[in-house]
């Protein structure tokens, strides 16, 4: 990929802001400079791509229920710390 | 003039605000309503930061019982949610500290831009254009779990953070008590880092 080839300056300063850009978090200037080269350097464009799915997958990568006994055995321990003391 | 006392600081009211008050004021049953609303949070937390059931386990009791220890030092400057995951990281690293003496290894950008032979065909990969639904199955999670296992500590909890658990970018720099840039360029890191696993798991996998 030629954004991965450290001759081609202009891609290498764009791949240390596409986070920043799939973020959002980009002066607007920039932002539209970044979006300009994506969309005619088809080498940039793959790695953003790749990026995005990358990171839509950690969004979608989904939550595990907590473990009943674990969960019965937490509510017990708390309880008995969280008790105030007897007068 | 003088600063203004702690006290005349905007207060954040969330869903939690009543019950916090509550057990602060005395009614300290309540606690364990506060237990039962973020205890899948963190665990799924502690899972993503240990990976190992029982060290998120321990994790997850230790960020309780400190929270309750210091509850009363809660001043609603922030989201309880995010105070409460302060607590949760810096649980985490003091207990990973005391378990492992190997030093952090920083990530550098250079890494990820050697990896590929300059002049190859430049093209978006099959798996970055198949929609998520049909790309999503155990191993593919379990591959991206190892992955951000792998990752070193510092950058795994960024994108635990920002990608898993939905935090923004300031939210996580105060939750992990360091600056914005730091977070956006660890998170950057860590993306390519887990990038470069998927590759590599869907050049041998599809
Ligand atoms: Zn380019």
């Amino acid at each position: 990929m030629a954004c991965d080839n450290p001759e081609h300056r202009h891609c290498l300063e764009l791949f240390e802001k596409l986070s920043e850009y799939i973020d959002q978090e980009l002066e607007s200037e920039t932002h539209r400079h970044v979006e300009a080269h994506v969309a005619e350097c088809l080498a940039c464009s793959a790695c953003l791509q790749t990026l995005k799915q990358t990171i839509a997958l950690c969004r979608q990568a989904g939550e595990r229920s907590v473990p009943a006994a674990f969960s019965r055995k937490l509510h017990a321990v708390l309880q008995s710390t969280t008790k105030p003391p007897l007068p | 003039m003088t600063a203004a006392p702690p006290s005349n600081r905007p207060k954040i009211n969330d869903n939690d605000t009543e019950l916090i008050e509550a057990i602060n004021s005395g009614q300290t049953e309540k606690f364990s309503e506060l237990v039962r609303r973020y205890e899948q949070k963190l665990y799924n937390f502690g899972r993503r930061m240990c990976g190992d059931a029982a060290d998120a386990e321990d994790l997850v009791q230790d960020t309780f019982l400190n929270v309750f220890r210091y509850l009363k030092d809660f001043r609603h400057e922030t989201k309880f949610k995010n105070w409460l995951y302060r607590v949760a990281a810096s649980t985490c690293i003091k207990k990973r500290r005391r378990s492992k003496f190997a030093p952090e290894r920083e990530l550098s950008l250079e890494e990820f831009v050697s990896g590929e032979e300059p002049g190859a065909a430049a093209q978006v990969p099959d798996w970055a254009q198949i929609p998520l639904e049909k790309l999503l199955n155990e191993e593919l999670v379990q591959t991206l779990h190892q992955a951000i296992l792998s990752l070193p500590e510092q950058y795994r909890m960024v994108v635990v953070l920002r990608d898993m658990e939905g935090f923004s970018t300031e939210e996580t720099a105060q939750i992990m008590n360091i600056s914005s840039t730091n977070v956006k360029v660890r998170l950057h890191r860590a993306r390519l880092f887990l990038r470069e696993k998927l590759k590599g798991y869907f050049a041998h996998g599809l």
